[in-house]
């Protein structure tokens, strides 16, 4: 694949003439036609409407009349500081859905990586029948609608749903998946003895940064956030997997020989053989896996809206609800730009780590 | 060096000249002066928006509308609102929101605060027939804006089959929380779960009102939230639900305390004159009594919940709105709805007439005297979320910090 | 021997992960069947008991269903088809095609890749206010059909083929439209049919765009109207095999799809990959 590409690239002079010949012009004119309508559609849709939030995230629009014409009080940063310094609702808000979103953000990723690198080793065998069955089978709930999908799993997570009477069968006593708000780090600690989920250590309780406690900071994913998590890694893996296995097929057989013939065992292979490989893709799964989960929203608006509790309210939901529900578009739109630059620090500072290693 | 600006040149030219068409040619908002003074005339064709609670309100609109609409030679059409909230918040940032709409009390004064709404009420007849406590609901800064097309108030509902299963009569009814919290030990020791409570302050509110508090005072310029009557409040609420005399519906796997009330898996609950309609379509087997609220420190209390006819202050078809409100808005009208889909009057001249056909509703008629409605200030709806937040809570968390967080937000939504 | 376990454990870990994968889907089937009574007496049986299409007549009684099915077909269909048609030109012409301000042009394709969709909700409402297309069809499917994703990967695909057949086109006296239509496009069929199963699979499946760009009922497409079912008004109470009846029909276009072009699907998560 990659030597057709750079073949391709590379066109003979001698054919083409260059320079402002009758050629270019013509040419030239094509090319403007053909991608205008491409970059029209993107310029309107993707370029306009970041200008226009920006704008929108230093006003306080209250969603009646236009925000273009001076109506709309302008109020400067004020959007942004709300969110960061100033003590009240909104950086609460903000905060908890930040709070959210980054257990979320370090359960999914790892999750969904580690099924579909493990799911695409197994499915890789190539003495292993069904592999196509079997692929598909993994592979179709990243295509289903997310919605459909959150509808199966409220079913399933009901009181007295599938999973629970599962858990029934080995004696388990589930609990009641969307309105247990408390947070799995939390009980843990409790399970362990070592504090008292009704009676949170002062220390811990009383202080904290940004409007959350430091107990509430450390409470872990709730209970009704793990129901989500499970259902993204659940549809996510399928298109990974299908990654991993694409560039699984490309080892070079020979390497593998070669490692077999110096005598390495199947856990060394593996490392020094086919990791080493992998590590683009496993970047590429990465990174797309970052960008996705901290925009995570359909699961949120179908299955509980923030609740039980907020705690499984995210920044994207929490910027949707700000403006559409609140009308309190300019609070939404300066939430949203936050999100935004999450992102891509995040995602700069992955590429710069795995670059790092790399030499 | 110019390659590179020869490239991006026209890029910009185009990214330019696009915001700029958009800007001016926006054709998407009205100026709020412009819209006025031009009014349609000729035979109006209303869009009425409006949030059914089920398929009886729905076709009883209908009919009434088209009724209506054949009466004076006008349109009118009717369609009921998958989030009604969202969709009038959408509208009222286009240009054309719909004529005629339900606003619910909760969200009047954010809608009148921003000018969305049209003070028609003065051109209602006879506006001091409908219940005080309903028009000051729709009172913003002194003016009338709107008139309540309909009231509902909470209520205590006991299944009699679970109810003699306990081993009570009709003479236990609890009147007062001491009694309410021993007739529920009693059900409770047979094995039946006593109360569905739903969790929001939209039920446990009532309480506070029993024990003479409420969120903010009477004008809504103030808040009250940290107050010992609100925290006797809770405190009670909360010692139901740790001695599981009370449920919220999710623990017991229902949508709202009235699914649970019809599925029989609990002997009373606390929910409002809708209970009526739901327990008839889906539940018709539970044979249920209605009272008033047990009272509490300070006596008696329960909520109102009240949805006004809001007419948009940029409809170009006015007096044909209002002519349809009045129509809506008269008495029999009025008897007409209740009967269809179980709300009542909102003019008090019909009050007997509705308790003739509808002696059951004793109770919930009753609550009007002394029901507290919903939070009429604007900005209050995070403020209003985040406590319902806590109140989900309120079983494992301490009532005073909820209280304390609830005043503290208060104060900053209605002082900033 | 050792050869023999590993086989049968790698066997066992597919099965195993393939039930935890499709059961879902096959309690979505048998609950949509059943009664609201059996279907939360008994959450884990596949067997309806009795087996019960009601829910399914009331989806079409009481819902809108028909009309969300109708506009979210007439959707898909043109933004796939706009989507396929914009995106294979500004590629081609991205790839191919030299005229000033191409790089211009690629930085902005790559930027708006970058944009994360949420970002967009509420400025993509006043865009739409702004332009006057709000709560219509063409606000529905206008935005869908800006594609960076699809335009990136046409532009891939073009820079891969060799540029022998265009050239010899070209000195036969070819124009420029002339070679893109009648030499290029029929060469890029494995690449179009990939970028019309994403495109089809994208817009059929799109949810926070609908609920952004339209609020009135006539306009809902099919996961707008489920979402709708599920937690809006319509969703009173827990009728589960209404809903998932409904989830069931809204699934089942894209899994007939999915079981006949799997190859295509496949390779265009690979393609859609490579854009990182």
């Amino acid at each position: 694949m990659t030597l057709l590409r750079e073949r391709g690239t590379r066109r003979p002079d001698v054919v083409v003439p260059r320079g402002r010949g009758s050629i270019r012009g013509p040419e030239a004119r094509a090319g403007w036609l053909f991608v205008a309508p491409a970059a029209v559609l993107l310029a309107l849709f993707v370029l306009l409407p970041v200008l226009m939030a920006l704008w929108v995230s230093l006003t306080s629009w209250n969603g009646q009349g236009s925000p273009f014409t001076g109506r709309a009080p302008f109020v400067g940063v004020d959007n942004y500081t709300k969110l960061f310094t100033e003590d009240g609702l909104a950086r609460q808000d903000f905060f908890t859905s930040v709070r959210n979103n980054l257990y979320y953000v370090v359960l999914v990723v790892p999750l969904q990586t580690v099924l579909a690198l493990c799911l695409a080793l197994v499915a890789n065998q190539r003495l292993l029948k069904g592999r196509t069955f079997f692929r598909a089978a993994f592979y179709f709930p990243s295509v289903t609608s997310s919605v459909a999908i959150s509808v199966v799993f409220l079913f399933l997570f009901a009181n007295s749903g599938t999973v629970n009477a599962v858990l029934g069968l080995f004696g388990i006593d589930g609990p009641l998946w969307f309105s247990d708000s408390r947070g799995l780090v939390h009980l843990v600690l409790d399970g362990v003895g070592l504090v008292n989920l009704d009676a949170p250590p002062a220390a811990l309780a009383d202080h904290g940064v940004f409007g959350l406690s430091w107990w509430d900071w450390i409470s872990g994913p709730s209970v009704a956030m793990c129901t989500i998590i499970t259902l993204v890694v659940w549809t996510t893996s399928g298109t990974f997997m299908l990654m991993f296995l694409a560039a699984l097929q490309d080892v070079p057989v020979a390497l593998e020989e070669a490692s077999l013939i110096d005598g390495a065992n199947r856990w060394q292979r593996f490392r020094a053989v086919t990791l080493p490989h992998l590590r683009p893709v496993l970047f590429l799964v990465l990174t797309l896996g970052l960008i996705s989960t901290w925009q995570v929203f359909d699961q949120i608006y179908v299955m509980s809206q923030g609740d039980p509790a907020k705690t499984t309210l995210t920044p994207a939901y929490l910027s949707y609800r700000t403006a559409f529900r609140s009308f309190d578009y300019g609070s939404g739109a300066a939430i949203s730009f936050v999100l935004f630059s999450i992102i891509v620090v995040l995602t700069a500072v992955q590429r710069w780590l795995l670059r790092e290693r790399r030499g | 060096m110019r390659n590179r600006l020869r490239r991006r040149a026209p890029l910009a030219v185009v990214a330019a000249a696009a915001l700029f068409a958009s800007a001016a040619c926006g054709s998407g908002f009205d100026d709020n002066d412009k819209s006025g003074s031009a009014q349609r005339s000729g035979p109006a064709s209303l869009q009425i928006l409006f949030g059914s609670s089920g398929d009886a309100e729905t076709k009883a609109l209908q009919e009434a509308a088209a009724a209506w609409a054949s009466a004076t030679g006008n349109k009118a059409t009717v369609t009921p609102a998958q989030d009604l909230a969202q969709q009038l918040g959408q509208a009222f940032a286009g240009d054309n929101p719909p004529d005629v709409f339900y606003v619910d009390a909760v969200r009047f004064a954010d809608y009148a605060s921003v000018g969305a709404l049209e003070p028609y009420a003065d051109k209602i007849s006879n506006v001091d027939d409908f219940y005080p406590a309903l028009r000051q609901a729709f009172t913003y800064q002194g003016k009338l804006y709107c008139v309540p097309k309909d009231f509902s108030t909470l209520a205590l509902e006991i299944n009699t089959d679970l109810w003699a299963k306990a081993g009570l009569t009709g003479a236990d009814v609890p009147t007062t929380w001491d009694q309410l919290t021993a007739v529920a030990q009693k059900i409770k020791a047979k094995g039946i779960t006593p109360l569905a409570l739903g969790d929001t302050r939209d039920r446990i509110g009532a309480f506070m009102v029993q024990a003479g508090g409420w969120i903010t005072n009477a004008d809504g310029t103030q808040a009250t939230a940290d107050t010992p009557e609100n925290l006797k409040a809770l405190q009670y609420v909360q010692s139901l639900l740790k001695n599981g005399l009370a449920r919220y519906p999710k623990q017991l796997d229902a949508g709202w305390s009235g699914e649970a009330f019809g599925k029989g898996k609990v002997a009373m609950t606390i929910e409002g004159n809708w209970i009526k309609g739901a327990l008839q379509n889906d539940f018709p087997n539970i044979k249920y009594t209605v009272h008033e609220l047990p009272a509490g420190p300070k006596g008696k209390g329960t909520l109102s919940f009240t949805t006004c006819w809001g007419i948009a202050a940029k409809s170009k078809q006015k007096e044909a709105a209002i002519d349809f409100v009045e129509a809506m808005t008269k008495g029999e009208q009025q008897l007409a709805f209740a009967k269809a889909f179980g709300v009542m009057p909102s003019r008090q001249s019909v009050s007997q007439q509705y308790l003739a056909q509808f002696p059951n509703d004793q109770a919930f008629v009753n609550g009007a005297q002394y029901a507290q409605g919903p939070v009429n200030a604007p900005k209050m709806d995070s403020v209003l979320a985040d406590f319902d937040t806590g109140l989900q809570k309120l079983a494992t968390s301490d009532p005073k910090a909820i209280l304390q967080r609830l005043q503290k937000n208060t104060e900053a939504a209605l002082g900033g | 021997m050792r050869r023999l376990t590993g086989t049968f454990l790698g066997y066992a870990i597919l099965v195993f992960f393939g039930l935890v994968f499709l059961y879902p889907f096959f309690i979505q089937i048998a609950s949509a069947f059943k009664t609201q009574a059996d279907a939360a007496a008994h959450p884990l049986s596949l067997v309806p008991h009795p087996f019960d299409t009601s829910s399914f007549q009331r989806i079409f009684d009481s819902t809108d269903f028909p009309r969300w099915v109708g506009n979210s077909v007439l959707v898909t269909v043109l933004v796939t088809a706009g989507r396929v048609f914009f995106d294979s030109l500004a590629g081609y012409a991205l790839a191919r095609l030299r005229f000033p301000g191409r790089g211009g042009v690629f930085a902005t394709v790559l930027a708006v890749m970058a944009v994360p969709g949420v970002v967009l909700f509420i400025p993509k409402f006043l865009v739409l206010n702004q332009l006057g297309i709000y709560d219509s069809y063409a606000g529905l499917i206008l935005p869908l059909i800006a594609d960076a994703t699809g335009v990136f990967i046409m532009k891939q695909f073009f820079e891969s083929v060799p540029p022998d057949v265009e050239e010899a086109a070209r000195v036969d006296g070819a124009g420029v439209v002339r070679t893109y239509w009648s030499v290029v496009l029929p060469m890029a069929r494995p690449a179009l049919i990939t970028l019309t199963i994403l495109a089809f699979q994208g817009s059929w499946n799109e949810f926070p765009h609908t609920v952004v760009a339209v609020q009135s009922p006539e306009l809902f497409t099919l996961p707008r109207g489920l979402a709708d079912l599920v937690s809006g008004s319509l969703g009173k109470g827990t009728q589960y095999p209404l809903k998932l009846g409904a989830a069931l029909l809204a699934t089942i276009p894209v899994a007939v799809l999915f079981v006949i072009f799997q190859r295509y699907f496949v390779r265009g998560a690979n393609e859609g990959a490579t854009k990182g």
